[in-house]
């Protein structure tokens, strides 16, 4: 059974009571995201569907949302997501050969997870981060002025704390 | 060349101040005075300092902030909302970030006075969802300020209740429209509504809302402070205040700059106290002055109006010549292209983000966004006809002021002002599909002196 703990339903609770009476459908894009972050870092059916039940909405207004925001992710991804910038502004600094270069080193195409689970590569459009561009979003954090080394290094720091 | 002098920094003097983001730090120096002075004046009062300021909203559109809030409906009875939206997705733009991330306090403080002015008793910030990190930078600064007494109930004995909660967003550059971004707010997807109601009258939950950028709440600070008129002194005509910029592309020292709106975009540009020149010595070919959305224009517009002035960094100056010449401040996301960048190529991917991020409402943004996104791509790898070109034109010409909201026309400016300025470039791609997929244009004429005709 799929199920918050009870720490996360307080914090459930929490978040509804931050809007009118009655309008706890606005927890909606919080709670997908805990949800998201506690159950294997994706979106599968039965997860919204408690989601809804835990909001008391239709499932269907659920998939509305999970299918419309591009952060939820309705696939399963790998442990670390490179979110690489690939928009004017970081284009104009590089970004082409940065994904390029993360595509030849971890052997795998854009969207595409490395075989034994650790790395997803994606590509995104404009993160807030054009000044400190290349740049990448990693988890909760960005990686900016990306170099090849950089790279090299996120992809080792990856890899010693996953062990 | 050397920065004449530094513009008055109204939000960011005290953003480097070592622990500005903590509530001891920020009130030491001088913090949430405007709190204080603002509960001794009547909620009307505030809003008439803000009206005579002349500050416009720094979210891209540039309306008057005071203005706006005197449209706030008050039906007897029913809850107001105060709004700030710190969604932040337009390409080239990073300064709301710049000062969550570094001088939390600012905001929070703007929120509380104007909710105030307002009478809104909750007010939320809506947040894009990847400024993960901010989010707790943020809650950390509410969670001091009503450990202070600055929020809550009855705040400093003043009567007036206030919480400040915070929404994050999910990933979709369309939540930054308002009326989008309400809908995200009520659970959502971020289909903007169509106009009216305004939020003013019916915004989140049907309730009386006022939608505000974070700059633009930061600045009723100083507004408070100094009063109205002393914010209106600085600037040049309706541009007045100071203003962020966030700089980026080919630049020495891309960053966000606060600057009062009467330097000239080559001093921003090539100044050492802003953006320092371009790197390698090389040769500015073209910039977009306030994000993705606004006119793309060659260096010699840029520098220059058509009329042979000096273009400065402001509301009027930047939009001076209309889409045929000028472009716009927009929300301040200035973005450089040095001489060997292609202007086809850039194009190319603000028409992939803009297709990426229409809501698919209604057809002429959904379908228009991906025909201009494939036609482009074709240009750019060698790919394209010239009748090409045409259609491109059609198209953008055809999406804007069509839709019901305006990402369709921020879609179609981008497209419009790189063919109506750089025409002969994507006939070049088009003539010399091998050469173009190889080398760029290159500068050309872009940067050539603009011929000013003698009027008889
Ligand atoms: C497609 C689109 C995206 C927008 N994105 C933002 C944004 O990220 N931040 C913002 O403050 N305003 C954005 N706006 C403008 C808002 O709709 C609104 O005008 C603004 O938040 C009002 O605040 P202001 O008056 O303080 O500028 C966007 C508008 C459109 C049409
Ligand atoms: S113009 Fe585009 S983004 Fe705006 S409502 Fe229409 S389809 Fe959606
Ligand atoms: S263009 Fe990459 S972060 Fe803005």
């Amino acid at each position: 059974m799929i199920s918050f703990n009870e720490n996360s339903l307080k914090k459930v609770a929490e978040i509804i009571s931050r809007y009118p009476e009655g309008k706890h459908k606005s927890a909606l894009l919080p709670v997908l995201h805990m949800a998201q972050e506690e159950f294997g870092g994706w979106l599968d059916v039965p997860v919204m569907d408690y989601v809804a039940s835990v909001l008391h909405i239709e499932p269907i207004e659920v998939y509305e949302v999970a299918s419309f925001y591009s952060m939820y992710n309705l696939q399963p991804v790998g442990k670390y997501m490179f979110e690489v910038c690939q928009t004017g502004p970081c284009m104009l600094n590089g970004s082409d050969d940065i994904i390029a270069y993360i595509k030849e080193k971890l052997n795998i195409g854009v969207g595409e997870t490395t075989a034994d689970g650790m790395f997803t590569l994606k590509t995104v459009e404009c993160l807030g981060a054009c000044g400190y561009a290349p740049m990448m979003q990693l988890g909760k954090n960005y990686r900016e002025h990306l170099t090849k080394e950089k790279v090299d290094a996120i992809i080792e720091e990856c890899r010693t704390k996953a062990n | 060349m050397k920065g004449a002098r530094m513009s008055k920094k109204l939000l960011l003097e005290k953003a480097h101040v070592e622990g500005i983001r903590t509530y001891d730090v920020y009130r030491r120096e001088g913090g949430y005075r405007s709190v204080e002075k603002a509960f001794k004046m009547a909620p009307g009062d505030v809003t008439e300092e803000v009206k005579k300021s002349g500050l416009r909203g720094r979210g891209g559109a540039g309306f008057p902030t005071g203005l706006k809030w005197s449209f706030l409906a008050k039906p007897e009875g029913i809850p107001r909302h105060l709004v700030v939206n710190a969604d932040e997705s337009e390409p080239g733009t990073f300064k709301d970030r710049y000062l969550m991330e570094f001088i939390p306090h600012i905001l929070i403080e703007g929120m509380i006075v104007s909710s105030f002015a307002l009478g809104s008793n909750v007010s939320y910030i809506y947040i894009r969802g990847e400024y993960a990190w901010i989010v707790d930078i943020l809650e950390q600064a509410i969670a001091e300020a009503k450990q202070h007494g600055f929020l809550g109930k009855n705040i400093l004995g003043s009567g007036f209740d206030c919480e400040i909660y915070i929404q994050r967003g999910a990933g979709a550059y369309i939540c930054g429209e308002e009326t989008a971004l309400l809908e995200s707010l009520e659970g959502k997807r971020g289909n903007p509504r169509i106009k009216p109601p305004f939020p003013a009258v019916k915004g989140v939950w049907d309730r009386p809302t006022v939608v505000n950028n974070v700059e633009t709440i930061a600045a009723v600070v100083p507004i408070i402070n100094d009063g109205g008129d002393e914010y209106a002194k600085i600037g040049i005509g309706k541009s007045t205040g100071t203003k962020l910029m966030s700089a980026c592309g080919n630049i020495n020292r891309p960053g966000v700059y606060e600057i009062d709106m009467t330097i000239s975009v080559e001093e921003f540009i090539f100044g050492d106290d802003y953006c320092g020149g371009i790197p390698k010595g090389k040769k500015l070919k073209a910039c977009i002055p306030g994000g993705s959305s606004v006119p793309i224009l060659p260096a010699n517009l840029l520098l220059t109006t058509a009329k042979g002035e000096q273009r400065l960094m402001n509301y009027e100056s930047l939009s001076d010549g209309g889409f045929a010449t000028g472009s716009m401040m927009g929300s301040g996301g200035f973005i450089v292209l040095d001489e060997d960048q292609c202007v086809v190529k850039h194009t190319y991917t603000l028409a992939r983000f803009y297709r990426h991020e229409s809501c698919g409402q209604c057809s002429p943004c959904r379908e228009g966004t991906g025909w201009m996104e494939k036609i482009l791509l074709n240009i750019e790898n060698g790919k394209g006809k010239m009748s090409d070109i045409d259609l491109l034109w059609d198209i953008q010409s055809k999406i804007e002021g069509n839709t019901i909201c305006p990402l369709g026309d921020a879609a179609a400016w981008p497209v419009a002002a790189a063919i109506r300025h750089f025409r002969d470039e994507f006939e070049w791609h088009v003539l010399n599909p091998d050469a173009c997929l190889k080398e760029n244009y290159g500068l050309a004429h872009y940067a050539d002196p603009i011929h000013i005709p003698v009027l008889q």
